[in-house]
């Protein structure tokens, strides 16, 4: 058929019509920009609202309400389950606590993998702890700073203290844990529960009954993160079906994928609207042009061009409209990302409007489809041009 | 090379029938032959059915190039006829019929490099010989009438093919271009030996350029229609 003659053809005839072929273009700007320019604003959008709720570890925490009867065995299978990235059990709240100066402080069991630590070092041992922001704000401590830290207990109505030396290690971020606390190793937090049940902690030096043999600890709650955001749910279901009452971040986890899915719905109500006006555009694009160009087609035909390259001809020239429209309407596209991100965002790295390369790579391939589809349905029409007819024309 | 028999082409019915009828035409390859008669009379139904472009009705024999082309209407092998037209035929049309898009270079290449040819030179020959060599790079709707023709006859020769059909290739001429275009056409087609059937009502400039003069007669027939007859050499 040697399609690269007449690829050729179809480009000069494409160059010669120069200011109907800009036309042509501009249509299909006029669909395509405003198509990326919608999806790039619902893109951005909710990519920014899930990085927003990915990055905020508390999005994923699982809180159990009420108070529970858990073995460590039971929580830390829970840990090795695929939908949950950190699982460590917690003392009686009420015994958690530690007296630093003046100020009693919460206290939260930590270890490696928290993602409420994210990358600060993990405290290892009896002796090492994490501040809250707040709690460093207050004692004005800063890391590698030792803390006098006091536990107290009432035993037989006497009230009774041991005084043990924290090193502080890391503080954390604000927006990582807005309250006074003091996250430990699990070890220091059994301690301090074992001292105030009257117990001793040999770790320790503190004194008090000794342990009975063969003693389960009970915990009454823990700490656990689901893995990803879509875990959530599936996990507080898991924990409805145990009978166990928890507190999750899943309603709004939930707003943002209803957002999302509902912004599809009208991005793509929009576009196959727009998609069909461009079909019909270079579907009437290529009757026309069949029969304004009826003359050269059949002299094309006489000269013993076969219909099928009479038929690409038509398409080409299409194909020619789409590829520039393509890349013009991402140039636009780019401008108009970089004046919406100037405008809208106020958290860097964030982005109001925001296109992947693979995004890109489907408008493209979108776009040549439907012109090369309409303008073959159009220009099907070449196929009944006769030589004999056209070409007496004058 | 071209042999016909007994070919039939009618159009419309009634009073509005017109039909053309070819006894006989046999051509030999280089053989040069002028179809002429009045405007309307057929001429170039008759160029059309030997350009393979338009299909006859009834057949004896229709053979070109030992192609039995009357079997490959009947099959409707487009393809093939197109292939035939590609590599064994040049067309001259009454207006040129030359690509408004291309150049005079990219309309005379044209019929080679749809057959896959490199250029050899034939192109800038053929120009210098139809003496539109300084024409080559301006687009046809810069070229006066005689120098269309002219790119017209080199497009249907630049592929060397056996059979030129030319359709009143000088009636848009005025007589002095219009000796000066056939002369060129018929000298070039002499020199790559190519059967020329030239359809003109210029008896006169027909006989004068040595050819071979067929005419086609007109007569009306009892319902009304008209039948159109290509006589014998005379």
């Amino acid at each position: 058929m040697r399609i690269p003659l007449v690829a050729s053809l179809a480009w000069q005839d494409y160059r010669n019509d120069a200011w109907l072929s800009a036309c042509s273009v501009l249509a299909l700007v006029a669909v395509i920009a405003p198509l990326l320019v919608l999806f790039g604003l619902k893109f951005g959008l909710v990519s920014s609202l899930t990085e927003r709720l990915e990055t905020d570890p508390a999005t994923r925490e699982i809180i159990p309400l009420g108070g529970g009867r858990f073995s460590s065995a039971f929580i830390e299978q829970l840990g090795q389950r695929p939908d949950v990235a950190f699982a460590i059990p917690r003392t009686r709240q009420i015994a958690a606590t530690a007296q630093v100066g003046t100020l009693v402080l919460e206290m939260l069991p930590t270890a490696p993998g928290d993602p409420l630590l994210g990358g600060l070092p993990v405290p290892q041992g009896l002796e090492q702890i994490v501040l809250s922001h707040t709690a460093a704000e207050k004692l004005a401590a800063r890391p590698g700073d030792w803390l006098e830290t006091r536990f107290a207990r009432q035993v037989a109505g006497r009230v009774e203290a041991r005084d043990t030396r924290l090193q502080v290690l890391a503080v954390l971020p604000l927006e990582a844990f807005a309250r006074d606390g003091l996250f430990a190793g699990l070890g220091l937090l059994e301690a301090a529960e074992d001292y105030r049940d009257g117990r001793a902690v040999l770790a320790l030096g503190w004194d008090g009954e000794a342990a009975g043999v063969g003693e389960q600890r009970v915990y009454p709650a823990f700490r656990l993160y689901a893995r990803g955001l879509n875990d959530v749910e599936p996990l507080r279901v898991f924990f409805a079906r145990q009978n166990m009452l928890v507190s999750t971040q899943a309603l709004s986890i939930a707003q943002v994928q209803s957002l999302s899915r509902n912004l599809s719905i009208v991005f793509w109500i929009i576009a196959g609207l727009a998609l069909a006006g461009a079909f019909a555009a270079i579907f009437a694009g290529a009757l026309a042009a069949v029969a304004r160009k009826r003359r050269e087609l059949s002299v094309l035909r006489l000269l013993g061009f076969s219909t099928g390259a009479l038929l690409l001809f038509v398409v080409l020239q299409a194909l020619y409209s789409a590829g520039f429209a393509a890349v013009f309407s991402a140039g636009l596209y780019g401008l108009a990302e970089a004046g919406l991100n100037q405008l809208f965002v106020q958290v860097p790295g964030e982005h109001a409007s925001h296109l992947l390369a693979h995004h890109y790579g489907l408008a493209l391939v979108a776009v040549l489809g439907v012109s090369a589809v309409a303008a073959a349905c159009g220009g099907w029409r070449v196929a009944r041009i006769q030589a004999s007819e056209g070409i007496r024309d004058v | 090379m071209l042999n016909l028999s007994a070919v039939h082409k009618s159009r419309g019915a009634g009073s509005q029938r017109y039909s053309l009828v070819i006894p006989a035409l046999h051509l030999r390859a280089g053989e040069q032959v002028a179809i002429v008669g009045p405007s309307g009379c057929g001429k170039s139904t008759l160029l059309d059915l030997l350009a393979l472009v338009l299909a006859p009705d009834q057949v004896g024999r229709f053979e070109f190039n030992q192609q039995d082309i009357a079997g490959l209407w009947r099959a409707d092998q487009q393809s093939t006829l197109a292939r035939l037209r590609s590599q064994h035929l040049g067309y001259v049309l009454q207006t040129g019929g030359l690509l408004g898009f291309l150049d005079v270079r990219g309309n005379i290449a044209l019929s080679r490099q749809l057959l896959g040819l490199k250029d050899d030179g034939s192109v800038a020959r053929l120009a210098d010989q139809l003496e539109i060599s300084d024409q080559l790079g301006k687009k046809p709707s810069a070229l006066s009438v005689g120098q269309r023709q002219r790119v017209s006859c080199a497009r249907a020769l630049a592929h060397a093919p056996q059979l030129v059909l030319a359709d009143e290739p000088t009636a848009s001429l005025d007589p002095l271009n219009a000796e000066r275009v056939m002369h060129a056409l018929l000298a070039q087609a002499r020199e790559h030996r190519a059967a020329c059937v030239i359809a003109t009502h210029d008896e006169p400039l027909a006989r004068a350029s040595g050819l071979q003069v067929r005419r086609i007669h007109c007569r009306r027939d009892s319902d009304g229609g008209v039948t159109a007859t290509l006589g014998e050499a005379g």
